[in-house]
């Protein structure tokens, strides 16, 4: 077997009688961009600091090519952070801030001064160099984290919620920038948020946490179509949940009864129901369609609002036993005779929706 | 005239009238008594004797200040990273401290520090010693008992910049590699300038003009200024002489502080406390 760049084995950490982190294991890659998602208190960021050395954990190692790092105290650990906060050190300027990794290694000056501009290009902050960190933006600041951070050329970036405190555009313009440094420099980065959307456009994996564990670890795309619980299809994307009662499941694929009483067969399964057993069916909103087509399966709903979203339209409808779902087709698929409250049938197709115990 | 001139009046009367005028009055009298001209400057300045109090009196506020430093440190640094309520109990502690009589503290330090007196004969018991330390009438009783009074000068100004310190800024220092030593001299201690100047500052002053502990806890090889200048009022009536040297440490009192105002810059050091 090949010898994993960074192994974390059944972490376990509890602060008295509260477990925050509870045997998580996870195997990284070199150069993998490996994000944690969960909620506030779900253990992602608990275990980010056990890595960095900020927390012992109660039980479990952490392995880096095979060497414990549980021993060796954080600054001797290698590893490069960015913090939710702005932590770069007001009393140095941003050429400092960032020499500074390498100053306490004693690297000889010549480097030291190339480095610090191979990384102030690397974060296109050229001019800013004999700038105290006070006088940039919140989104400059924590470039010149990342680039301080990167500095000594770490195996590891840990990035613990970096983007947090930035507004929405600014946010996006630097998880492009973070995109582009890991392609440029092929650093391992394991990332904390608690926002999907950021890890759904940032990351190689997502391990999703819940309440310590870890629920799901996949790609963005195995998270949001192959869902392995409910809890992950409601956390990521959007998802409808309607109440109903298993049937029979023959080769993979599910038959169900809805609360409303039709039938529906060919859901996909990932596991096995008893006959009767109730579920939820999980639909996704842009899952819907207003027209037929050779395999759907229907549902009739009463549409109560519909609401125009530029490449989408949101549908807010009702079906028989009075539960609110959300639709969102393209707004090219709509006629203008769907747009006004009717009562009517919506399509899915049931491949795509999956079935999970209630 | 600025608005508002008017009102403020009073205060400036009032200033000029109990700071300004004594001042001046003590001006005066050093270079008029006992006759007009810079004799009792000449005297005190030439003078051997008068030139080693001098000295005593900054090496007592030198020492003093450095080992107030020392000890503040770290009492301000946990006060500053501890949970809020404990911290306001300690602070309540060191407030009540200073609102103690100072004589009262003074005279509990000779309990404590003279050759018969609770430290030396413990230590003798424990057979640490077999000759008691000579921790009064020295410069050690002088240093300990000032520096017991000082601390809490130095440490509440000390506080307030350490609080305004991210206790993160070390954990991104640490994982930057620097070990803890390399923290501390390089960022904690850069940082906690304005603090430590505002407090060294204040402590160094008071110090050189202090009066009570020195008398009592200090031996007469290490006279200090004050006591040279209550003895020469008091016992020698020389008023000439006594407000020459008065006035001579306020001119480097004066001085010191500008100098600090240049090396830290005001609006930092207002701002540290």
């Amino acid at each position: 077997m090949i010898q994993p760049f960074l192994s974390i084995r059944k972490l376990h950490k509890a602060f008295g009688a509260f477990t925050a982190v509870h045997d998580v294991t996870l195997e990284i890659p070199r150069g993998e961009f490996l994000t944690f998602l969960g909620p506030s208190g779900s253990g992602k960021s608990t275990t980010l600091y056990a890595i960095a050395g900020f927390q012992d954990p109660s039980s479990g190692d952490v392995q880096l090519e095979g060497k414990s790092l549980l021993a060796i105290p954080s600054h001797k650990r290698s590893i490069g952070m960015v913090f939710q906060r702005y932590t770069l050190f007001p009393h140095l300027t941003v050429a400092e801030n960032i020499a500074f990794p390498l100053r306490v290694r004693r690297r000889p000056d010549a480097e030291v001064k190339k480095k610090v501009a191979d990384m102030l290009t690397l974060v296109r902050l050229e001019s800013f160099a004999a700038r105290l960190p006070g006088a940039l933006s919140g989104g400059q600041q924590q470039r010149v984290a990342l680039a301080r951070a990167l500095a000594y050329d770490p195996p590891i970036l840990l990035m613990d919620e970096p983007l947090s405190a930035l507004d929405k555009k600014l946010r996006e313009e630097i998880q492009a920038e973070i995109r582009r440094i890991h392609r440029e420099t092929g650093v391992t980065i394991l990332y904390v948020t608690h926002d999907q959307e950021e890890a759904l456009h940032l990351s190689d994996r997502i391990a999703l946490f819940r309440d310590g564990r870890i629920e799901q670890t996949g790609t963005g795309e195995d998270l949001y179509l192959r869902p392995a619980t409910d809890f992950v299809a409601g956390f990521i994307g959007n998802s409808n949940f309607l109440t109903a009662e298993h049937l029979e499941t023959a080769n993979g694929a599910a038959t169900i009864r809805l609360a409303d009483g039709s039938v529906v067969s060919g859901v996909s399964v990932n596991r096995t129901f008893d006959k009767g057993q109730k579920t939820r069916l999980m639909i996704r909103p842009e899952a819907f369609g207003m027209e037929r087509k050779p395999a759907s399966a229907e549902l009739a709903v009463e549409i109560v609002d519909v609401a125009f979203y530029g490449e989408r339209r949101r549908i807010v409808a009702r079906t028989a036993t009075g539960q609110e779902i959300d639709i969102r087709p393209t707004s090219a698929a709509m006629r203008s005779q769907d747009l006004t409250p009717c009562s009517r049938q919506v399509f899915f197709d049931p491949a795509a929706a999956f079935l999970f115990s209630a | 005239m600025p608005a508002g001139f008017n009102s403020l009046l009073p205060a400036l009367v009032l200033i000029v009238l109990f700071f300004v005028v004594p001042v001046l009055a003590l001006l005066l009298r050093s270079v008029t008594e006992p006759e007009p001209g810079l004799q009792n400057y000449a005297t005190l300045l030439g003078d051997g004797t008068y030139a080693r109090v001098f000295f005593n009196t900054f090496l007592v506020a030198a020492v003093v200040t450095a080992v107030t430093v020392v000890v503040a440190f770290p009492v301000a640094w946990m006060l500053a990273i501890m949970p809020s309520a404990l911290a306001s109990i300690i602070f309540g502690v060191i407030i009540l401290s200073m609102w103690t009589n100072l004589l009262t503290r003074t005279y509990a330090w000779m309990v404590l520090l003279q050759r018969t007196g609770v430290i030396n004969r413990a230590l003798l018991a424990i057979g640490i010693i077999d000759q008691p330390l000579p921790l009064i009438n020295n410069l050690t009783g002088v240093t300990i008992g000032m520096v017991y009074i000082m601390l809490p000068f130095m440490i509440l100004p000390l506080v307030g910049t350490l609080r305004a310190i991210d206790p993160m800024t070390l954990r991104a220092a640490a994982l930057c590699g620097a070990s803890p030593i390399q923290a501390f001299r390089r960022i904690l201690l850069p940082l906690s300038l304005p603090g430590l100047a505002a407090g060294g500052l204040m402590v160094f002053v008071m110090s050189l003009g202090y009066f009570v502990t020195p008398a009592l806890l200090g031996g007469t090889s290490n006279m200090m200024l004050a006591e040279m200048i209550a003895q020469m009022i008091q016992s020698l009536l020389n008023w000439g002489l006594g407000s020459a040297a008065a006035f001579i440490l306020l001119v480097v009192i004066m001085a010191l502080y500008a100098l600090q105002l240049r090396l830290v810059g005001a609006r930092r050091m207002t701002g540290g406390i």
